[in-house]
C-alpha cells in the first residue's frame, strides 16, 4: 500500500520548469483569489483567462510524471523538515481539482449576477483560492506538518465559504460545521502528537518504516480517523453536511462536496495505510459504517422534499461506496488483483463522484435559480422549459447510479469483483442496493420534472454558459467511464 | 481486412442523431425530420453493407481497452446483423410514422433525441461481443426510453415510468451481478470464441447454474416472461410509435436477443443443455406463452392485448432456444423478426384507429374495415400472422418449431404451440370479425368515438404508408421465405453457424 | 532546585485546571470569558515554565490579546453599538444527555490516558512528576465533555478553545520541545484564533438575525453532533 501512495525515492531529479510549475499550482489559485477579491470579475472570460496558467500547471506536472515517473521535494527551514511528492495519484486528483476549481470559477460570475449575493461576494474569491491551493497541497504533501496546515486552511475557508450566503439557517449550520471541523482537527492533532511523541518524526516515507502495530499505533489511528471522518462526513458524523449544503451557494457547494470533503478521506486513507496496514477490524468497522452510510444516505435523499438535501444526501450514500471498499485496500491477506481492482475503483469511483457531483450541484443550482423553488415539486414541468439543466442533471446522475457507460459503472465494475474475488458478499449487495436506491431517489425527481400538468410559470432565465460548464463535468464523469484507462494508467506507473 | 470503422459508423449514426437533436431548437421540425429520416435511410445502407461482409465471411471488429482485462467490443456477426437488420428497418417505419402521428404535439424534440438514442442502444446491443459492452447498452437502452413512456406527463405515464424503472433496473443490477461473476470465473469471454465455457464445467457447475440463472433473469425482465412482465402492459399509456418500438423492436427483443447471445454464444448449446437450464428455459417460455394468452384473451382495450399478445409471442423466441436441435434454432431466430414486423404492423394499426377514429377499446371497432379498408387489411395480416396462418411469416416460425419439437422428441411443445394458436386465433378472430362483418358507425350505426379527418386517404399519410409497408414485408417473409437474404434464411444461416462446427 | 521547579509546575497545573473548570461550567458568561483570558495567561507561564518561549510568544500574542478580544466581541462588549449583551446562558439539559455525555468524556479521558502511558511508558510509576500533563489530559477530557454538553454556542466555542489548549499540553508533553511540536502548536494556536474569530463574528450576526434563542437551537436530540 505505502508505494501506491507514492512513499518511497524517487529516480529522478523534477527539472527547473516543473519547479515553476509546482509553485503555480501551489501559489496562483491563492493569488488569483486575492486578486479576484480586489477586482471582482463580472464576467466568465478573465476568470478563463486567469485560470489557464493553472491548468497550464497541471498539465506540465503530468507531462513531468509521465516522464521521469515519481518526483519528490523536500526543504528544511528551521529544523522543520517539508516534504512533497508527485505521483500518478496526485497528478490525476491535482488535474481533478484544477477542472473542477476552475469551472466552479467560470460559473460563479453569472450565479452571482442573477442572485441575491450581498456584499460578502467579494470574500468568495480569495475563499476559493485558499481552498483549492490548499487541496493542491493536500494530495501533494507527505509530512503530516504541511498536511496539517493544508487541512487547516482548507478546513477554514471551506467554512467561511459556505456561509457566505449569510442567511440565519446558513450561519447556524455554518457555525455547527466550523465547530465540529475544529474539534476534528484537534483530534487529529492529538494522533499527530502520539506519533511525533512516539517515533519523534514527522515525514510520512520515513514513519512508513518504522511503525510497527502496537497500542500506540492503534490509538493514533483512532484519533486520526476519528477527526478525518468527522471533517469527510463518513456516515455516522455526517448530520452537519445537509444543513450546510443546504444554504450555501451553488458554486461553493461543487466545490465542497466535490474535493474538500475528499481530501479528508485521501488523507484517512493515506494514514491508515502507514499506521494501520494490514489490520482486520478497523477497515471492517468503515465498511460497515459505509454500508449503512449507503442505506441511510439513499434514504434520507429518498424522503426529502428539497432538491438540495437530495443532492446533498446522496454524497453520504455515495462517501458510503468508497467507505466499503476499505478492507480491500487495507484488510489482511488480500491478493494482488482484487487489492489493485480495489485501489484503481476507490479512485475511480471517487474522481467520478467529485465530477459528477460537482456538475450536479450546479444544475441542482441552474433549476432553483431558474425557477426559484427549492423544493422538488417545484420542478415540475422544467422537462419543458430547462432541457438543458435536466440533461445534466441526468448526465451526473447516471454516474452517481452507477450505470453504464459512466465511471461510476466502472468504478462499480472493479469494486464489484475485487469484492467478488475476495468473497466479501455483503459488500456486494450493499453496493448493489446503492444502485437501486440511488436510481430511487433520482427518478423521483425527474418524475416530479416531466409532470406535464403543474401550471406554468416564469422563469428566470439563466447566464449563457453556466449550464455548458456544468454539462461539460457532467460529460467528464461520464465519459471517464470508457475511458478509465487513461486515469487509470497514471496508477500505474510510477512502482517502485 | 478489418473494416472497423463499420460497427462504430453504424451506432455513431444514431448517436450522432441524437445529440443534433437535442441541440435543434425545438421548432426546427422540418430540419428534424430531415436528419431523422435521412439517418434511417444511412442506417439501413449501412446494415446492408454488414450484411454483405458477413455473407462474403469478413469479420468485422472494433474494440479498445476500457480497464484491465475489460475491453469495449463491437463485431459484426450473422446474429448480430439479424437483430440490426430488423431495428434499422422498423426504426425508418417507426419514425416516419412518429413523425406523423406526434405532428403538432409538444415536446417533440425530447421525443425524438431519445427515439434516437433508444435506437442506437439496440445497434449497440446488436453489435457486442462481450458482456461488458452488451450491458453497456442494454442499460443505455433503459435509460433512454424512461423519457418515451412517461412522455405525455400524465399521472398514469409517470407510474407507468416507475413501474417500468422498477422493473427494468432491478433487472439491470442482476444482469450485473451475473456479468461480473462469469467475468471473475473467465476472463473477459467474448461472444466469437469457439471455446464455450464448457472447460469451467466439471470444477463450477453449480456457479455456472448460478450465473446462468442471474443472466437469464436479468434478461427475461424486458422480454417480459411471466411473472415478470408487469411493467409491460403498463407502459402502453405510451405514444403508439413507442408502443410500436418498445414491443416490436427495442426493448422486449433486446431481452430475447440477449438470452438468444448468453444460451448460444456465451454457454454454447451444448453447455446450456448439459447444465439442464434449457428444458427449465422451454417450460418458462411455454408458461408465458399460454399465460399471455389467456391475458390477452380479456382484455377489452386494444393496446393492452396487443401487449399480452407480445408477451406471449416473444417467448416462442425462448421456447426455439428451449428446443434442442437446429429447426427449433431457427424457428426461434426467425421468429425474432418475424414476430417483430407483425407486431409493429398492429400497433401501427392500433395507433391509427385511435388517431383517425378515436378507436381504444374492442367493442367500439365494429365495421371499421369499411372506414379503414388498408389498415383494415394491415390489421388483418398481422393478425393472422400472430395466429400462424399461412401465408404469413407467423406461419414458418410456427412450422419451424412445431418440427424442431417433434425431432428434439418434445411432444409437449406441439401440445404448447397448438394450444396457444387456439388461445391466438380466440383473441384476434373476434376482433377480425368485428371489423369486416358487423355493421358499426360507418354503416350507418352509432358514431365513431372522436373522428377526424386526418388526410385525403382513410388516414394521414405518413401514418399509413409505413403500416402498408411493414404489413406487406410481414406477408413477404412468408411467401418468399426461400428466398436468399430472406428472414428465414438467414437464420439458417445463423443456426448452421451454432451447430455445425 | 528540581523540587522548587515542580512547586510552580504544580502551581500552574492547579491554576490551568481552575480556570478552566470556571470557565467551562460557570453559565454567567462574562465571568468565564475573564476566566478564560486568565487560563490563557498561565498557559503562557506554562509554555515558559516547559522551555517553549517562542510559544509563550505564540500564545500571549493569539492567545491572550487576539482571541480573548474575540470572545469579549462575541459577547457584544466591544462594539457600543451591539444589541443585547449576552449575560447568562439559559439553556438546561434534559438528565439523560447529561449522563451521555459525561460518559462520553470518560471513554475519551480514559483513551487518551491510556495512550500517553503508552508513549510515556515511565509516566506510571511517577504521576506526579508530570503535573502540566496531568492538567492537560484533564483540561481535554473536561473541555470535550462541555463541548459536548452545553448548547450554547458560545460556551462550544469556550470550551473547543480550552480542548485546544489541553490538546497543546498533551502534545508538548509526549512530543517534548522538538521545532516540529513547536511548529505544530503554532499552527494550532494560529488555527484556533481564526476559528474563534470566526465563530465570534458569526455568533454577533445569529444574534443580529435571530436573537439569543438561535444560540441554542443547535442541540436538538436529533442531531446530536458527537
Amino acid at each position: 500500500m505505502i508505494w501506491r501512495f507514492g512513499l518511497f525515492d524517487s529516480t529522478f531529479a523534477p527539472l527547473a520548469t516543473t519547479h515553476w510549475a509546482l509553485l503555480v499550482a501551489l501559489v496562483f489559485p491563492l493569488l488569483l483569489g486575492v486578486l479576484g477579491a480586489l477586482f471582482p470579475p463580472k464576467r466568465a472570460f478573465p476568470v478563463a483567462l486567469a485560470s489557464l496558467p493553472v491548468l497550464a500547471s497541471g498539465v506540465m506536472l503530468l507531462s513531468a510524471f509521465d516522464q521521469s515517473g515519481l518526483l519528490s521535494w523536500q526543504w528544511e527551514i528551521a529544523g522543520l523538515i517539508l516534504s512533497l511528492r508527485l505521483n500518478g495519484l496526485s497528478v490525476l486528483l491535482l488535474l481533478t481539482t484544477q477542472c473542477i476549481g476552475v469551472a466552479a470559477a467560470l460559473y460563479t460570475p453569472g450565479y452571482l449576477r442573477l442572485s441575491e449575493t450581498g456584499p460578502l461576494a467579494r470574500w468568495l474569491w480569495p475563499l476559493m483560492g485558499v481552498v483549492l491551493s490548499a487541496l493542491s497541497l493536500i494530495w501533494l504533501a507527505t509530512d503530516l506538518l504541511t498536511l496539517y496546515i493544508a487541512l487547516e486552511l482548507m478546513g477554514l475557508a471551506a467554512v467561511g465559504m459556505l456561509m457566505l450566503s449569510g442567511k440565519a439557517p446558513a450561519l447556524l449550520a455554518g457555525m455547527r460545521y466550523l465547530l465540529l471541523a475544529l474539534v476534528g482537527s484537534l483530534t487529529y492533532l492529538l494522533g499527530i502528537a502520539l506519533i511525533l511523541g512516539h517515533w519523534g518524526r514527522l515525514d510520512l516515507q520515513g514513519l512508513a518504516k518504522v511503525i510497527e502495530p502496537g497500542p500506540v499505533a492503534w490509538f493514533a489511528a483512532a484519533l486520526i480517523g476519528a477527526g478525518l471522518a468527522l471533517k469527510a462526513a463518513l456516515f455516522p458524523l455526517h448530520a452537519w453536511l445537509t444543513p450546510v449544503h443546504e444554504n450555501a451557494w451553488t458554486p461553493v457547494s461543487a466545490l465542497h462536496a466535490g474535493l474538500v470533503i475528499k481530501a479528508s478521506l485521501f488523507m484517512l486513507l493515506q494514514l491508515w495505510s502507514i499506521l494501520l496496514p494490514d489490520t482486520f477490524y478497523a477497515p471492517r468497522v468503515i465498511a460497515w459504517l459505509g454500508l449503512l452510510a449507503i442505506v441511510w444516505g439513499g434514504l434520507l435523499a429518498w424522503r426529502t422534499d428539497s432538491l438540495k438535501t437530495l443532492v446533498a444526501s446522496s454524497t453520504v450514500a455515495q462517501l458510503g461506496y468508497l467507505m466499503v471498499a476499505f478492507p480491500l485496500l487495507l484488510g489482511p491477506d488480500i491478493a494482488p488483483l482484487p487489492r489493485a481492482l480495489a485501489w484503481e475503483g476507490f479512485w475511480l469511483q471517487l474522481v467520478g463522484h467529485a465530477f459528477a457531483k460537482a456538475a450536479m450541484f450546479m444544475a441542482a443550482g441552474n433549476l432553483i435559480l431558474a425557477t426559484g423553488e427549492h423544493t422538488l415539486k417545484g420542478l415540475a414541468g422544467t422537462s419543458r422549459r430547462l432541457p438543458l439543466s435536466l440533461l445534466v442533471f441526468g448526465i451526473a446522475s447516471i454516474t452517481l447510479m452507477g450505470l453504464p457507460p459512466s465511471s461510476g459503472f466502472t468504478a462499480k465494475w472493479m469494486l464489484l469483483q475485487a469484492m467478488i474475488i475476495t468473497q466479501q458478499w455483503w459488500a456486494v449487495a450493499a453496493l448493489l442496493t446503492g444502485t437501486l436506491l440511488t436510481a430511487a431517489y433520482v427518478f423521483r425527481m425527474f418524475r416530479y420534472s416531466f409532470d406535464e400538468t403543474a401550471p406554468r410559470h416564469r422563469y428566470q432565465p439563466l447566464a449563457p454558459g453556466m449550464d455548458l460548464i456544468a454539462l461539460t463535468l457532467a460529460l467528464i464523469a461520464f465519459a471517464l467511464g470508457l475511458l478509465a484507462h487513461f486515469p487509470l494508467e497514471l496508477m500505474h506507473g510510477g512502482s517502485p | 481486412m478489418n473494416a472497423a470503422w463499420l460497427p462504430l459508423t453504424a451506432l455513431a449514426t444514431s448517436l450522432l442523431v441524437a445529440v443534433t437533436i437535442f441541440a435543434l431548437p425545438e421548432e426546427a421540425r422540418r430540419l428534424r425530420t430531415t436528419i431523422n429520416i435521412g439517418a434511417a435511410v444511412v442506417k439501413i445502407i449501412l446494415v446492408t453493407l454488414m450484411v454483405r461482409r458477413v455473407a462474403a465471411g469478413h469479420e468485422d471488429i472494433f474494440s479498445f481497452q476500457v480497464i484491465g482485462g475489460l475491453d469495449f467490443v463491437l463485431r459484426i456477426d450473422a446474429l448480430g446483423v439479424m437483430f440490426a437488420g430488423l431495428s434499422s428497418l422498423l426504426w425508418l417505419c417507426t419514425t416516419i410514422y412518429a413523425i406523423g402521428y406526434l405532428e403538432g404535439s409538444a415536446n417533440r424534440k425530447r421525443f425524438f433525441g431519445f427515439f434516437s438514442l433508444c435506437v442506437a442502444s439496440t445497434i449497440g446491443i446488436a453489435l457486442a461481443d462481450n458482456l461488458f459492452t452488451f450491458l453497456i447498452f442494454y442499460e443505455m437502452l433503459t435509460l433512454s426510453t424512461y423519457p418515451l413512456v412517461v412522455h405525455r406527463g400524465t399521472e398514469k405515464a409517470l407510474n407507468a415510468g416507475r413501474v417500468y424503472l422498477r422493473y427494468t433496473l432491478s433487472a439491470g443490477v442482476v444482469l450485473l451481478l451475473g456479468a461480473v461473476l462469469l467475468n471473475n470465473l473467465t476472463g473477459d469471454q467474448s461472444f466469437s470464441s469457439e471455446e464455450g465455457l464448457g472447460d469451467y464445467l466439471n470444477d463450477h457447475r453449480g456457479l455456472l447454474t448460478l450465473i446462468f440463472i442471474l443472466l437469464v433473469s436479468g434478461l427475461a425482465v424486458k422480454a417480459a416472461m411471466v411473472p415478470l412482465h408487469g411493467w409491460l402492459p403498463r407502459a402502453m399509456v405510451a405514444p403508439a410509435p413507442v408502443s410500436a418500438l418498445l414491443h416490436a423492436v427495442a426493448v422486449v427483443k433486446a431481452g430475447a436477443f440477449g438470452i438468444l447471445r448468453v444460451v448460444y454464444d456465451l454457454y454454447g448449446i451444448e453447455l446450456s443443455v448439459e447444465l439442464g437450464v434449457i428444458t427449465g428455459l422451454a417450460v418458462a417460455a411455454s408458461i408465458t406463452i399460454i399465460y399471455g394468452s389467456l391475458r390477452a384473451i380479456a382484455q377489452q382495450e386494444l393496446k393492452p392485448l396487443l401487449a399480452f399478445s407480445t408477451v406471449s409471442q416473444v417467448s416462442y423466441v425462448i421456447l426455439g432456444i428451449g428446443i434442442f436441435g437446429p429447426f427449433g434454432t431457427v424457428g426461434a431466430l426467425a421468429h425474432l423478426l418475424h414476430q417483430g414486423l407483425m407486431k409493429v404492423t398492429l400497433f401501427f394499426c392500433a395507433g391509427n384507429y385511435a388517431e383517425e377514429l378515436g378507436i381504444h377499446r374492442i367493442d367500439e371497432i365494429d365495421g371499421a374495415g369499411k372506414r379503414m379498408p388498408l389498415t383494415s387489411i394491415a390489421f388483418t395480416i398481422g393478425a393472422l400472422g400472430m395466429i400462424g396462418l399461412p401465408p404469413v411469416a407467423g406461419f414458418i416460425t410456427k412450422w419451424y418449431l412445431g418440427v424442431g419439437a417433434i425431432q428434439a422428441e418434445m411432444y409437449w411443445v406441439v401440445a404448447v404451440l397448438v394450444a396457444s394458436s387456439t388461445l391466438n386465433a380466440m383473441y384476434f378472430l373476434p376482433i377480425l370479425h368485428r371489423l369486416w362483418f358487423r355493421p358499426g358507425p360507418s354503416h350507418g350505426k352509432g358514431n365513431w368515438p372522436h373522428e377526424q379527418r386526418l388526410g385525403r386517404l382513410e388516414t394521414h399519410g405518413w401514418l399509413l404508408w409505413p403500416m402498408m409497408f411493414t404489413a406487406l414485408i410481414s406477408l413477404g417473409a412468408g411467401l418468399f421465405a426461400g428466398l436468399p437474404y430472406s428472414p428465414l434464411d438467414w437464420a439458417a444461416r445463423v443456426a448452421s453457424g451454432e451447430y455445425l462446427p | 532546585m528540581i523540587a522548587s521547579f515542580d512547586a510552580i509546575e504544580v502551581l500552574l497545573a492547579l491554576c490551568l485546571t481552575g480556570s478552566a473548570f470556571v470557565c467551562l461550567f460557570d453559565r454567567h458568561l462574562i465571568r468565564a470569558c475573564c476566566f478564560f483570558v486568565v487560563f490563557a495567561v498561565s498557559m503562557v507561564l506554562a509554555w515558559w515554565q516547559l522551555g517553549a518561549p517562542w510559544l509563550a510568544a505564540a500564545e500571549l500574542l493569539l492567545g491572550v490579546m487576539l482571541t480573548s478580544p474575540c470572545f469579549f466581541y462575541a459577547l457584544g462588549h466591544l462594539s457600543p453599538g451591539a444589541s443585547a449583551p449576552l449575560k447568562r446562558d439559559q439553556f438546561s439539559e434534559p438528565w439523560s444527555r447529561v449522563a451521555m455525555r459525561v460518559v462520553l468524556a470518560l471513554v475519551w479521558f480514559v483513551m487518551v490516558g491510556a495512550a500517553i502511558r503508552f508513549v510515556i511508558a515511565d509516566m506510571v510509576y511517577s504521576p506526579a512528576e508530570h503535573p502540566l500533563l496531568l492538567a492537560g489530559v484533564l483540561i481535554a477530557a473536561t473541555a470535550l465533555a462541555a463541548f459536548a454538553l452545553h448548547r450554547h454556542l458560545f460556551r462550544r466555542l469556550l470550551a473547543f478553545n480550552l480542548l485546544g489548549s489541553g490538546v497543546f499540553i498533551l502534545l508538548s508533553g509526549v512530543a517534548g520541545s522538538s521545532a516540529a511540536a513547536q511548529a505544530l502548536i503554532s499552527v494550532g494556536l494560529l488555527v484556533a484564533w481564526l476559528g474563534s474569530m470566526l465563530g465570534a463574528l458569526l455568533i454577533r450576526q445569529l444574534m443580529h438575525l435571530e436573537g439569543v434563542e438561535a444560540l441554542g437551537r443547535d442541540g436538538e436530540p436529533k442531531e446530536s453532533t458527537t
